[in-house]
This record gives structure tokens, sequence and C-alpha cells, in this order.
């Protein structure tokens, strides 16, 4: 199958947040990802969309060297973060991370901690809570992720005693905390209903104006209401990639029209 | 159990009395014994506790490399160990070849040989049980491998570290067999760490080879007395772990 | 493996094919009428009104399709341009109703000369052959015969500007074949462009491109 990149393939584009350049990855001796070059806008939203078990959660793992924790794997080619390559041997990855912020498929507060404890958690963490006002950042944080209101006379409860679509919002508050310059999300509303995804979705296309997002997701009217660009993926090779209404208007490669039109099987 | 646990009761109370506990044995109590006991549960603890803890903790949070493997397998091997045979052991180093004569710290190392290697498994099991989306949360906010284990996984695993804990203590409690080449046991209270010591388990045991049917009455308070300690730590252990499901 | 859409899809497709055939009778017979000077207008102002219900419950189809089953990419352009078609076909009606009108009232091509009549029978004919082809390129879905409409529609162009400019310098035809000649070849300029608006949609539902062919 024909790879239709609509990227400056190998150039370093500095328009983009980040970029992946000839990205491969492999777990073992098993290739995840082949050759992957994909640039993320600033200030938008780049869905990345594909079958089970086409890539796209280990490519999100790529941009913020979560791949690498798990044994035996590898990953060969260049992420850029503004222009820099995230890999470069005197680059730390505990740095990375806390430029390249992350929420989960399945929501995970700390569980022995409180909602106040849980969004404070990245700064303590991470040692950079000196000279900061925690409560006003907490606040902040939680505001951001519209679960002020909700939460704010229960701050010491503990950080599971909310809803699953309120604990999502949390992590994405705890997240937010650190000022992540981009926040990576992992399919985050499989584990919800309806109404709580919607409410994610809202705060997913609000957040793009101060954030970079990049979101996978296996719901394609997710992507579509979502994103403004989106990166088809389909066992571990990238078969399109372009702006969401040309994806889902007139999709260039006849396999992306196959996918996004349900004719998969 | 519970015929044994009526038996016990049923010889052991009528002694029970402040004396009893608090006197040595030319006053017909077990001072020394519960005394020696004591001053056993602590060192071992002492010396047991961070060693198994760290142990379990390297296993399960480092412990992908044969090295760990290696030292899982040890000790699995060691948590089967008959504890006679850590008793001979340290006998032979550290009571003949280190300190020169049965004492209270050559008692202590032995039973911590048992201790750790119960620690060290239950820390490890307690700390896998605790999923690994916690931690990959953690990871992701930019937060240490070491922090991440400090901070989040830790806590998050307490229950389970203290249940292992606390049982691998009532465990040792009862331990006979080493004491026996290690502290000797005698009727003195506490004479320093290289000196022989008292405990209830010998107690009990020497009492109970006495024709006299004092002295066996009198291994029957101490072993009411023991049993009393054991089943008290496990009760804590219960309550502790049922407050925590409470939440 | 067929999809919950397909059958959305397919119901389209046969009402579309439909008023296809239904469109091309009414104009073949509206400018049959004209030319040979019958009077037609009862018929087609029945399958005029048969063209628009049609229309209109292709238009209420498509957008039940598009709430319940949010389509993308092709099936969203081809739900898209049916309902355009649609609309094109149902014009097409309108305006072979607008021809038997002027058929009725100024008696078609009676007053005009003969040469009138062959340039207006010979333009007729061609804007037929444009219908036809468009109504052939939507059966195959062809992009290329739907592209080449284009020649013909430069022509019928041409034959409407010069036969203006015919009437514009002659003094001495007959008001009732101004009148009527010039309707007519309005008429038939019109058809011939939604003919290419029909082409256009093709081309977009196949392609994804937006082209004039004009």
């Amino acid at each position: 199958m024909t790879s239709t990149n609509t990227l400056q393939e190998q150039t370093i584009d500095l328009e983009m947040k980040m970029q992946s350049i000839d990205v491969n990855a492999w777990f073992g001796q098993k290739q995840a990802l082949k050759n992957i070059n994909i640039g993320i806008k600033g200030n938008s939203v780049t869905a990345i969309i594909g079958p089970s078990g086409c890539g796209k959660s280990t490519f999100i793992r790529c941009l913020n060297r979560m791949h690498e924790l798990t044994p035996n794997a590898k990953m060969t080619g260049q992420i850029l973060l503004d222009g820099q390559n995230i890999y470069d041997k005197q680059i730390d990855p505990v740095q990375v991370r806390r430029r390249v912020g992350m929420v989960f498929q399945k929501p995970n507060p700390f569980p022995t901690m409180s909602i106040y404890d849980n969004v404070a958690a990245g700064l303590r963490l991470t040692g950079t809570k000196k000279g900061k006002n925690l409560d006003e950042i907490v606040k902040r944080s939680l505001e951001r992720a519209t679960l002020w209101d909700e939460v704010k006379d229960d701050l010491n409860k503990p950080g599971t005693s909310i809803s699953g679509g309120q604990q999502q919002r949390l992590c994405i508050a705890r997240a937010i905390a650190l000022q992540p310059e981009v926040i990576l999300m992992d399919e985050p509303c499989s584990a919800l209903d309806p109404i709580a995804t919607a409410k994610i979705e809202r705060l997913v296309v609000e957040l793009k104006r101060d954030y970079t997002v990049a979101i996978v997701t296996h719901n394609m009217q997710q992507a579509s209401r979502v994103s403004d660009f989106t990166a088809f993926l389909y066992l571990g090779s990238l078969i399109e990639f372009g702006t969401t209404t040309d994806i889902f208007e007139s999709p260039k490669n006849p396999l992306t029209e196959k996918y996004i039109t349900g004719e998969f099987g | 159990m519970l015929s044994i646990l009526w038996e016990v009761i049923a010889r052991g109370a009528p002694q029970l009395s402040l004396g009893f506990l608090l006197n040595n044995n030319s006053n017909g109590g077990i001072g020394p014994a519960i005394q020696g006991t004591l001053i056993l549960i602590g060192l071992t603890s002492l010396i047991g506790i961070p060693v198994g803890i760290l142990s379990g903790i390297y296993l399960a949070e480092f412990g992908n490399n044969k090295y760990a493997t290696t030292l899982r397998s040890i000790n699995d091997i060691l948590t089967e160990f008959p504890s006679i045979v850590v008793g001979i052991t340290a006998y032979g180093v550290i009571v003949i070849a280190i300190i020169g004569s049965y004492s209270a710290i050559a008692g202590a190392i032995a039973l911590s040989f048992i201790l750790i290697p119960i620690v060290a498994r239950t820390t490890e099991e307690s700390l896998k049980l605790v999923p690994n989306s916690v931690r990959e949360a953690s990871l992701a906010l930019g937060a240490h491998k070491w922090r991440t284990t400090l901070s989040v996984v830790l806590p998050t695993a307490k229950a389970g570290l203290l249940t292992g804990t606390l049982l691998a203590v009532a465990r040792i409690a009862g331990e006979t067999a080493p004491l026996i080449m290690t502290i000797l046991g005698n009727r003195y209270f506490f004479q320093g760490l290289n000196q022989p010591m008292a405990a209830l388990p010998l107690e009990i045991w020497r009492d109970s080879l006495q024709p006299q049917a004092s002295m066996q009455a009198h291994g029957w308070g101490a072993a009411l007395i023991l049993i009393l300690m054991v089943l008290s730590l496990n009760i804590i252990v219960r309550l502790a772990s049922r407050g925590r499901l409470k939440r | 493996m067929s999809r919950i859409i397909d059958r959305g899809l397919e119901e389209q497709s046969v009402l579309i094919t439909k008023m296809a055939e239904l469109t091309y009778e009414t104009l073949a017979l509206s400018i049959q009428g004209y030319v040979k000077g019958r009077s037609v207008q009862d018929e087609v102002n029945e399958m005029s009104d048969m063209l628009v219900a049609m229309a209109d419950k292709l238009e209420g189809k498509t957008f039940e399709l598009i709430a319940r089953f949010q389509p993308v990419a092709s099936d969203l352009r081809t739900i898209k341009s049916y309902m355009k078609i649609g609309n094109d076909f149902a014009r097409f009606g309108r305006y072979s109703l607008d021809i038997s009108y002027i058929n009725e009232k100024v008696n078609g091509l009676k007053e005009c000369d003969s040469a009138a009549k062959d340039y207006l029978e010979e333009m007729s004919q061609k804007v037929l052959s444009m219908v036809k082809m468009s109504i052939d390129s939507l059966r195959k879905l062809d992009v290329n015969l739907a592209k080449s409409i284009s020649e013909t529609e430069r022509e019928v162009d041409k034959m409407y500007l010069e036969y203006l400019e015919r009437l514009i310098e002659e003094d001495n035809t007959s008001s009732k074949c101004i009148i009527s000649s010039a309707l007519m070849t309005r008429y038939l300029e019109r058809i011939a462009d939604h003919a290419t608006y029909v082409c256009e949609s093709i081309v977009y539902i196949v392609t994804g491109e937006k082209i004039t062919l004009s």
C-alpha cells in the first residue's frame, strides 16, 4: 500500500511543535512502527486514528519517551520538540515528560491521594513546587479542566471517590498543573459514558488555545469532531495525513476511505 | 486448634499475675523470658525489616535483570529453609567464629535470616499488586523512578506491606530451634548483646521437660503469654486491613 | 461486508435513477411538442409535479441519512450530490413546463422561418444529448464522460449567443417568433447549464474535486 505523506519528508519544519522523522519502533523483534513522518502543529488538535494494533498508542508513547519504559522496546529515528530531538544523548527523558504530558485510557488518579494532592502531585513529585502557590495552581488547573465547580468543596476527598468522567478530568488537571507544552491523550474517553465523553471533547477543543494536543482515538466521529489534523495509521505505517476536513470529506488513499467509511471488517 | 487453645488457657491462666509477668525465675516469674522475647523481636525487626523491605522493593521495581532473578531464587529457597539449619549456621558463624559465646545478637541475626526472605517476598508481592497504571501516571508527569517508587507505589502498597511484615514478625516470635543454638536461654534478665538471653519459647520448652508439676505449670503460663502475643499481633493485622477495606 | 448505511444509499440510488428517466422523458416530450407544434402541456405538467415531489423525497432522505449515519468521505459526497442532482432534474421538469407553456401561448415555431426552425431543432437535439450524457455518466459514475460535456456546453452557448445576435440584426421576424424562439433558446441554454452542473457533481462524487465544466 502506498503512503501518502502530505508533509515535507525528512526536513525540519519549524512551524511544527513536534515532528517525527523516520520513526521506527519495535517490541523485541516485532516492528510496531514503520517510518512514521508526522508533524504536529502547535496550538492545534491532531488526531491519530486506525484499527486496533496499528501502532497509534505506540507512536504517541514515543512522543513523551514512555515507549522506552517497556522492556525490550526499541526506537529509531528522531522526534523533535521545538526543533530539538528529544532522543539526543544529553536530553533527560524526565525533563521531556515534564514538557509533554499524558492522559491515559483508563483514568488513573493516585489512589492514596486526595483530589487536591492529586493535582499538586506533579509539582511535588518533580520537585518543582518551590516558590509556587499550590492552592492557586490547583484551583486554576481544576478550573481549566472544568472540574473546579464540581469538587471545590471536596478537595480533601480521595481522588478515587469521584465518577469516572470526573476522574479523567482530574487526570487532565493533574497534567495541566505542570504547565506542559504538549498534552498527549491515549483514547481518553474509551472508558467513559457519552455525557462524560462530550465534556472531555469540549475540553480538548478548548485546550488547544494554550497547549498542543495529540489524541489517539478509535472513534472516528470523535476524531472528526475535535481535531484539526488527522493521521491514519495501519499496521504500523502512516497511510495518510492531512486536515481533518480533507480526510473526512475526500481522503486521497483508498485504504483511508475504506477505513473511515466502515468498510473494514 | 481450639482444643489446644483451651488447654493452654486452662492450664496457663492460673499462673497469671503481675508477679508472674515481671519477676525473675527465682521468684516464680517469667519476666526474663518476656523481656528476652521482646528484645529479640525488636532487634530482629530492626535488622530484618529494612533489609527485607528494600530487597522486596528492588525485586519488584528494579528487578528485570538476571541479578534480580538470581536474588529471587535465593530468597525463595531461604523461605523454605528449616529453621534449625538457620540456627546451626548462626551457631557456627556467629556464636563460635565471631562472638565466641551464645549471644542475644546471634539469636537476632538467626531470626533475621528467617524474617528477611518472608518480608522480601510479601513486599515484592504487595508492590506487584499496585497496578502499573499508577506508576505510569507518575512517570508521565516527569517523576524519577525512585521518586515514583517512594512517593506513589509504596504508599499505595502500604497495607500489604504492613500485613506482610507483621505476620512475619508474629512468625519469628514463636521460633524455638534457632534460639537453642544461639541465645541458649537462661533465667536472667538481659545482660548484653553478646551474652546468652532468655526467651519465651525456650522457657516453655525447658519447663515442659522438668518433672516438677510446678515447673510444668510455669511452662503453661509462658505458653499462654506467647500465644497471647502472637494472637494480638494477628488481630492487629486483621483490624488494620479491615480499616483499609472500609475506606 | 455491507454496512448499515448501504441500504439507505441504495434507496437514494434507485430514486435518482427513476428521476433521471422521468426527467429525460419530460424534456424530450416538451421539446418535441415545441418543435413539432403539438400540445403536451397537461402531460408535462403532471410529470413535472412528480419530479418536484421526488426531489423533495430525495432531500428528506438525505437529511435522514446524515442525521442517523454520520456519513463521511465518498458516502457524504454521494449523498450531498444526489440531493443537488435531484434538484437539477426537478429544474429540468420546470423548464419543460416553461417550454410547453410557451408552446401553448405562442404556437411554438409555427411563426418562424425554416432556417430558424432548423436552428432551434439542432440546438434542442444538442441539449437533449447533453442531458442524456449527464444521465449516462451518473449511472456509470464515469468521470471522463462527465468531463466531455464541456465541449457540447461551449457549442450550445455559442449557438445561443449567435441566435440572439441574429434576432437583433434581422428586422422582419414576426414578434411571435421572436418571443417564442428567444425564450426557447434561453431555456435550452439553462438546461444545458444544469446538465453541466450534474456532470460537475459526478466528478465531485468520484474524485472529491470541485471543478467547473463550462
